[in-house]
């Protein structure tokens, strides 16, 4: 029983002190300088205030706030609408010996700068763009495609689609066939198997897909930027913002306290239900 | 494999797997496209090239940032993937007390926006007082990307069966061998999952890596960010695509192993893949020795590879170039300490906040002879009294750019940014110092202004003019006039010259209100080490023929007077670049305004919010 212990503590052991040294401790020093003041050269005065926190619950920045968590809850519907059924092919139904080629080309795209993705997005939605042309090839009337919601919208779903189908694939790869079998001989129809035994058994897989699109989600500012327009502001480029371009280092990271609480907030309330869920 | 009773969903499924592939690859298609395209600007099509090929792979920079990509990428991924590996073991092996704590504490890391991670990291680095370079950028990699692979392999590990693993213990298997030939292949698409998406993460990282790069350690996404100020090239797309090629031969070794065939059926795709990922490490060259290496941090498209190896010859040294795309990322990190650059590039109020940070060292006058060639114009400005600090090397302006096909008479005031005639036509910069410029500059009011009144009042010009506005932009702006998307940008000057090269519809107008000058200086740290290479570097750079040949390959506006004879005629002729003299006196300087930079951040986040 030591022994196993020993072994647990081990196994967790470099990962722990990895996030302790470089995140934690970190994350503690920005603590310290969210509780300072800008000086008039954008450095950092040490105090101990909460003014920056006041600051941050100005309407103003709630709104933004409460935007940036929409944006991620819509973007995350869109990439598990979207993921599921695709890693549930590549899992289920696409023949074994491709699957791991398969799955990696998800990935290969995103192995080229996001920037350079989104520009060449650029050049297939805008007014004489490749899709504009090809619409009037076909005869149909063109569309506005660039700087607006729905441009913001694409850009994110491309940005987070693989986040959502790799967890997905590893839970739906290893769901035992022998449930769905014994499900179906007891008289279960492809829907009742799908949702009684299929969605409970990779709810793993749902919820760490939900988890890596959500949060980065949160912190988006290149699609919104460069697709959308940049019309409209999200957390994401006002933290930005903080550190970029108002070198206002304690307010950013006052803004970014209260944009992790919030995500911290949504998974302590979110917790029981999905527990609860996941014990149906 | 059993055939549901549904060949039906089966198909549906198949089917938008399809769509999801075309999907992903659209954007991969046009990059491609576009590296063969021989325009510079993705506008238009100009007729098919193989020159950014042969470009990119005779530019030294990017080949050695590259390579930087690639082992920081390797290392990052071994490090992450082994150790999240291993804690999501942790708990599919043992049932422990504080387990939901244990799990959100390897999972909360994905919390931080990245911007905060960065400068928190920096922070970190500075205070243990580790030099930034490849240690430094590993590290900061390993920091946000443990905690995604480990989330992945945790999914694959939730609810395993531990009947197999225990089953090979009862049988006599040694704990190692039951890792190795049960655990493992159990999990081994999740790792080899969380090893692509870490690998992916950390090779298109941008925002940490340029917080905590060092000499010497600059990533491919560095010099893409840091070429937005002079137009993305091409050869940026011929590098993407080469990585592609790359990658996609490994992968097709790997299918054709996967799938049982030879060893030798799949080495000659083997070879080819990693002959092209290991060129870089060939062709890049080398690092030098310390002792005669200057260490230059400058804006991207500054400095040409020849005037470079120019200075080297002359004096018998190595120039080592690191990028940046912001003011702010220079300030960031020189005020952390540490950097270790020799010559620096900032403008000119980022050498008003260094300078009175005791950042910079004084100037030996005495050892820039060559200072007499500056215009006077450009000398003696108030965010460096008497030039003590800092030396010009390039200039520019902030002006309304425009597509004569569209707008017939040249624009002469900033209205005509505010002009509902030409709604849905208009670009701004997305920029808080210029866009609330712009308005102010329309009133008639200095740029600099800190009264509250005023800035009132161009909130409301900027809240009336954004129905008008299509997009703001401050990075591909002349690609987007250059497309026809829009017909007025407000923009600056540099990339709008070159957008002029490629369409001569394009013109550049500064309005009869006046505008921003911004000048671009170098200057010497206060921690440089090689103090007399660095005097001896700037003064090479005033000196006529190589200002001129500096302005000539980067066709931005030089301060340097001497150099203007030398330069051909028809750069002295771009309006871009050498605004009518008229013109120069109504420019005005971007002052940093300490204490109001919080009141335009705020002014500019109400704009965008509304």
């Amino acid at each position: 029983m030591r022994e196993k212990r020993r072994e647990a503590v081990g196994l967790l052991l470099p990962g722990l002190v990895l996030l302790g040294v470089l995140f934690y401790l970190p994350q503690l020093l920005m603590l310290v300088v969210s509780l300072g003041r800008r000086t008039a050269y954008g450095g950092v005065e040490h105090a101990l205030s909460l003014a920056n926190y006041q600051r941050a619950l100005d309407p103003l920045y709630l709104t933004i706030l409460g935007r940036s968590v929409l944006l991620a809850v819509v973007t995350t519907l869109l990439c598990l609408a979207v993921g599921y059924p695709v890693a549930y092919w590549l899992a289920r139904r696409a023949p074994k010996r491709w699957r791991n080629a398969l799955l990696t080309l998800v990935i290969l795209p995103f192995w080229t700068s996001f920037l350079v993705r989104m520009y060449a997005w650029i050049v297939l939605l805008r007014s004489e763009g490749v899709v504009n042309l090809a619409l009037s090839g076909l005869g149909l009337p063109r569309a506005d495609l660039l700087y607006n919601d729905f441009a913001v919208l694409l850009g994110q779903l491309y940005g987070e689609l693989p986040f959502m189908i790799i967890p997905l694939y590893v839970s739906l790869e290893k769901l035992d066939p022998s449930l769905l079998e014994a499900a179906a001989d007891l008289g279960a129809d492809a829907r009742r198997s799908f949702m009684q035994v299929v969605v409970p058994q990779t709810l793993p897989g749902i919820a760490a897909g939900c988890v890596l699109v959500f949060i980065p989600s949160l912190g988006a500012y290149l699609a919104p930027d460069l697709l959308g327009g940049g019309k409209t502001a999200y957390i994401g480029n006002l933290i930005q913002a903080q550190f970029a371009v108002a070198r206002d280092m304690p307010f950013g990271a006052a803004l970014s306290f209260v944009l992790s609480l919030t995500v911290l907030a949504l998974f302590v309330v979110l917790r029981r239900p999905l527990a609860k869920a996941r014990a149906l | 494999m059993r055939r549901g009773p549904s060949a039906g969903p089966g198909a549906v499924l198949g089917v938008v797997t399809a769509l999801t592939y075309v999907f992903l690859y659209a954007p991969i298609l046009v990059l491609v496209a576009l590296s063969f395209n021989a325009g510079r600007l993705s506008g238009s099509w100009e007729g098919a090239t193989l020159d950014w090929y042969w470009k990119a792979a005779t530019n030294p920079a990017i080949l050695a940032s590259l390579r930087n990509s690639l082992l920081v990428g390797t290392a990052a991924t071994l490090v992450a993937t082994a150790a999240a590996t291993a804690a999501a073991l942790a708990f599919h092996r043992h049932r422990f007390g504080r387990q939901g704590l244990l799990e959100a504490l390897l999972t909360i890391p994905t919390v931080a926006p990245e911007i905060v991670l960065a400068a928190s990291l920096l922070l970190l680095f500075a205070a243990l007082g580790l030099r930034l370079g490849f240690t430094t950028v590993i590290l900061a990699h390993v920091a946000f990307t443990v905690s995604y692979a480990f989330v992945i392999v945790k999914a694959r590990i939730a609810g395993f069966d531990h009947g197999l693993e225990e089953a090979a213990t009862d049988l006599g298997a040694g704990p190692v061998r039951s890792f190795v030939m049960v655990t493992l292949p159990l999990i081994f698409p999740a790792v080899m999952a969380a090893a692509l998406l870490v690998f992916a993460l950390s090779i298109d990282d941008y925002v940490v890596t340029s917080f905590v790069a060092g000499v010497g350690s600059s990533t491919l996404p560095l010099q893409i960010y840091s070429m937005v100020k002079s137009g993305v090239s091409p050869e940026i797309n011929a590098v993407s695509t080469m990585l592609l090629v790359a990658t996609g031969l490994m992968l097709l070794a790997a299918f054709l192993i996967e799938q049982g065939r030879s060893l030798r059926t799949a080495a000659l795709p083997a070879a080819l893949g990693l002959g092209l990922l290991g060129a870089p490490f060939g062709l890049a060259g080398g690092p030098a020795p310390a002792s005669r290496v200057l260490n230059l941090y400058i804006w991207s498209s500054y400095i040409a590879p020849e005037t470079l190896a120019k200075f080297e010859a002359r004096h018998g040294v190595k120039v080592n170039v690191d990028l940046y795309d912001s003011n702010e990322a220079l300030l960031a990190k020189l005020s952390a300490g540490n950097a270790g650059y020799d010559v620096i590039c900032p403008s000119d109020y980022s050498v008003e906040v260094l300078r009175l940070q005791d950042l910079l060292r004084l100037l030996d006058h005495s050892a820039l002879p060559h200072l007499r060639n500056v215009d006077a114009a450009f000398l003696d400005r108030a965010y460096d009294p008497g030039n003590a600090h800092s030396v010009p090397y390039f200039w520019g302006t902030s002006g309304i750019a425009y597509s004569r096909k569209h707008v017939g008479e040249p624009p002469v005031s900033w209205g005509a940014l505010f002009d509902p005639r030409y709604r849905g036509r208009i670009l701004m910069l997305d920029d808080a110092r210029e866009a609330i410029g712009a308005a102010l500059k329309w009133r008639g009011h200095s740029q600099n202004t800190r009264d509250p009144r005023l800035l009132e009042a161009a909130r409301e010009d900027l809240l009336r003019q954004k129905p008008l506005v299509r997009t703001y932009n401050s990075s591909n702006f002349e690609d987007i006039l250059l497309s026809g998307d829009v017909w007025l940008a407000q923009a600056w000057n540099g990339q709008i010259a070159k957008a002029m090269e490629q369409d001569p519809d394009i013109g550049y107008v500064l309005p009869r209100e006046g505008s921003t000058l911004f000048i671009d200086n170098l200057a010497i740290p206060v921690d440089a080490r090689n103090v007399a290479l660095a005097h001896a570097f700037i003064d090479f750079t005033l000196e006529a023929e190589i200002a001129a040949e500096i302005c000539r390959t980067m066709k931005y506006s030089s301060p340097n007077r001497a150099a203007w004879p030398l330069l051909p005629a028809e750069l002295r002729a771009n309006s871009a670049v050498f605004p009518p003299a008229d013109a120069l006196g109504r420019l005005e300087l971007i002052r940093d305004l300490g204490e109001a930079t919080v009141v335009y951040d705020r002014l500019w986040t109400e704009i965008k919010s509304e």
